[in-house]
């Protein structure tokens, strides 16, 4: 590899699975790549990085940091070199996926309902009902087609071995899916033809296919029912995603203020008077959607909407409550869901998960700190989280302490050494940690899944954070066709 | 179309046109202080497009390069360019997927430019001119971006008419300023070369001479600048303009409400189309007022009646 000035100074790690490189020569399905940009100068590729960075500013694909008044424009930062992913292994993900997927969302349906699943002794009740997001106002609601899960993105990551494991299932509100598409447009302009000569699978039936099974919850007969996106408004981080979606797919974004309740049906609040709503792809968080049930001072949502969701008069996108199925304890229980409900092994595996609830599991975990991962169950984007090989002594006291006084919210994982690709950074490539979300729809006809997703780099050199608020960027993801 | 969707299209397009027509305004009236005016004065430039208190603005009123900072890009003038383009841009933002992406691009677009150090430079130490040109440049671009790339539909209507509402508006407050400036002495300054800035303010300083055969004189300015319906900047052409986006919301609006604004912009419609004022300044001077005033009368029942502001 020594030939080729872009790779001169690239490392592989050797406990770390490397995406391009196996075996000291380039992995097949990056050679094709690896062949069109090694005669690239320098000069090229920092070129197209730049142009990179001026698209993403110029078509506002931003996300905004507000201070002293004036909001500042910061992209999502991108990196040129795509992270490719061979045939057979998105088949294996796939599957692995659906599996899951079909289990979370029949243990969902399971706990709001009968909960055969805890008299069966599986998952312990103390558990469910210790948990935070378990909503006790969904209990015994029953939602269109049984489908709880309508857009999921499932952290993936892979260890030293080239194995995918779970790290998260995200079934609330995941977001992300917009950078999925504008990565794949920005590659057509950064790399002109390339695509195509790759093979690489579409990603831009997202919207379309998202549509469908939006259209499909309505709970009127009628021909054209009124689907809606409702945002927490422009100052959300993730606004960007909102209007693209919407704008895709050609529904209304509307606002908490947008939307009244009257007579347990939805309105919106138009030019022409009051319209009915039919269906809401909410972006607001279960907390927020109705003051008058959860909490009271949310200007975010409708007041009222509850109870039409009750009554089934308007569909939600995800279901309320889904967030007990996110715990990270009850996340433990996943393979045990998917042979109880499926009797199947589970495809994908998960992240051996350690709860600090079990005072054994407390005496290992706090004794072998340093290779461990601690999380609290009910905290997302990288907060709320220790990385015991790069923790101080004093920040390992602290979580000690917190755990002792609240055993129930925090988990312990071992360190997965996640699997690196090659980033453009100074000049050069160079090895950075990545993971893998792939966005699943499902809906009345089953699980669907874009080939592709959204990877995110931690690019921070030796950093295993991918979170964007913590220095994390993306990567266009391609899926190579058969 | 939801409510706060139209408010916001009507309020960014009214902020494009005042962010248009004061760029162009301060482009004639920047030359025009180098074209050896003796005793050359902003001031009632000032008096319409700053917030600052009398005291204030004097101090700087025959300082070129400061008015110019001060009325472009000085954020805390709440009328400076730089505002008007943050708060188009914020308006679009908020409805992108009601106006097109060429659209949004194209006002982010503008966002950045106005922010460029060069820009800045240029007007505060080297030419305006070339800094004032870049961004006219782009105003006109942002005009045919909307009128290529937007759909005929509702919210191009409401686009529209907070266009030439705006615009209505502009034309009598730049006509004010020429009137302030003349000290509202319409015969003593009849045949002033200076009437020629008020046309080339309003981009129609070239049909005026074709239509008058190169006399300039301050009636048959006035005349232009209110009732010359082939005029873009007139005003009885925004009206007419205003009427037909404002007739195309019919099937779209609720009836009672469609009727009260019809009302109201009928009858501000026909007292401009059936006045006559070129001659005498003290009924020029009543004429504009009213109409401004009806004007925003016209904008506060859009505000009821279909940006369900109560």
């Amino acid at each position: 590899m020594d030939e080729h000035a872009l790779l001169k100074n690239y490392h592989e790690h050797p406990e770390v699975w490397d995406e391009m490189f196996g075996n000291a020569d380039i992995r097949s399905h990056y050679k094709n790549f690896v062949g069109a940009i090694e005669n690239l100068s320098p000069e090229e590729m920092t070129r197209k990085d730049e142009q990179a960075k001026k698209l993403f500013m110029t078509q506002g694909i931003t996300f905004t940091v507000y201070s002293s008044g004036e909001g500042i424009e910061k992209i999502f930062p991108f990196d040129v070199v795509p992270r490719i992913i061979k045939a057979d292994e998105w088949l294996h993900i796939e599957e692995g996926i659906k599996q899951r997927l079909k289990a979370l969302n029949i243990f969902l349906s399971d706990i709001y309902h009968q909960q055969f699943i805890v008299k069966d002794g599986i998952i312990p009740a103390r558990l469910i009902y210790s948990c935070p997001n378990f909503l006790r106002e969904m209990v015994n609601v029953d939602v269109p087609f049984e489908i709880y899960t309508h857009i999921s993105g499932v952290d993936l990551i892979r260890d030293h071995d080239g194995r995918f494991y779970v790290l998260e299932d995200n079934l609330r509100t995941p977001s992300g899916v917009s950078y999925m598409l504008e990565n794949r447009s920005m590659t057509y302009r950064i790399f002109p033809d390339l695509i195509p000569k790759n093979n690489v699978l579409p990603v831009k039936d997202y919207p379309d296919r998202l549509l469908k099974n939006l259209l499909s919850l309505s709970n009127r007969q009628k021909s054209n029912p009124t689907v809606v996106l409702l945002t927490p408004g422009m100052f959300n981080s993730a606004y960007f995603e909102h209007t693209t979606l919407a704008r895709m797919m050609g529904i209304e974004l509307v606002e908490g203020r947008d939307l009244v309740v009257d007579n347990h049906h939805v309105f919106m609040k138009t030019t022409r008077g009051l319209q009915k709503v039919d269906v809401i792809y909410r972006r607001v968080d279960d907390n927020f959607i109705d003051p008058l049930v959860f909490q009271p001072d949310s200007m975010l949502g409708v007041p009222g909407i509850y109870w039409a969701y009750r009554k089934g008069n308007v569909a939600i996108v995800n279901a309320m409550g889904n967030g007990v199925a996110d715990d990270k304890a009850v996340y433990a229980y996943v393979p045990d869901m998917i042979r109880y409900y499926l009797n199947e092994e589970p495809i994908l595996k998960n992240v051996p998960t350690y709860q600090l609830a079990d005072a054994d599991n407390r005496k290992m975990v706090f004794a072998n700190m340093n290779r461990m991962v601690i999380k609290k169950t009910n905290e997302s984007g990288g907060y709320g989280m220790l990385i015991g090989s790069a923790a101080t002594e004093e920040q390992m006291d602290e979580f000690k302490k917190a755990i002792g006084e609240d055993p129930r919210s925090f988990i312990a994982q071992p360190i997965i050494n996640l699997s690196s690709a090659p980033c453009y950074i100074n000049g050069e490539l160079q090895p950075r940690r990545v993971d893998l979300r792939p966005y699943a729809l499902y809906g009345p006809e089953g699980v669907d899944i874009v080939p592709g997703g959204l990877t995110r780099v931690a690019l921070r050199e030796g950093s295993l954070v991918v979170n964007s608020s913590q220095g994390g960027g993306s990567k266009d993801t391609w899926v190579l066709g058969n | 179309m939801l409510s706060r969707v139209a408010e916001s299209i009507f309020w960014m397009a009214r902020y494009m046109e005042r962010t248009n027509r004061m760029l162009r305004m301060m482009h004639t009236k920047y030359i025009s202080s180098q074209d050896e005016v003796t005793d050359f004065s902003w001031n009632s430039v000032l008096q319409t497009y700053s917030d600052l208190k009398e005291e204030e603005y004097t101090l700087i009123e025959k300082d070129s390069s400061k008015v110019l900072e001060h009325l472009v890009i000085d954020r805390e003038n709440s009328f400076s360019v730089i505002n008007n383009i943050t708060r188009a841009r914020e308006n679009a933002r908020s409805v992108q997927d009601h106006i097109t992406k060429e659209v949004w691009q194209c006002l982010n677009e503008y966002y950045h430019l106005i922010r460029e150090p060069n820009i800045q430079y240029n007007l505060q130490h080297g030419d305006p001119v070339t800094s004032l040109d870049a961004l006219i440049r782009h105003g006109m671009l942002y005009n045919g971006t909307v009128d290529i790339t937007m759909a005929r539909e509702e919210s191009f209507n409401f686009l529209n008419i907070g266009r030439f509402l705006s615009r209505a508006i502009i034309t009598i407050d730049l006509l004010n300023i020429k009137l302030k400036e003349y000290n509202y002495e319409l015969e003593k300054y009849a045949e002033d070369a200076t009437w020629r800035f008020l046309l080339y303010s309003l981009s129609g300083y070239e049909l005026y001479l074709k239509t008058n055969r190169g006399r300039l004189h301050s009636e048959l300015v006035i005349q232009h600048v209110l009732y010359n319906t082939d005029f873009p900047h007139s005003l009885l052409y925004s009206m007419v303009r205003l009427n037909r986006y404002f007739e195309r919301l019919k099937t779209e609006s609720i009836p009672e409400n469609y009727k009260q604004l019809e009302f109201l912009i009928g009858r501000c419609y026909n007292n401009i189309r059936y006045s006559k004022v070129s001659g005498n300044s003290d009924m020029l001077k009543k004429f504009l007022q009213q109409t401004r005033t009806e004007l925003f009368e016209i904008a506060s029942l859009f505000n009821k009646f279909y940006f369900g502001n109560t």
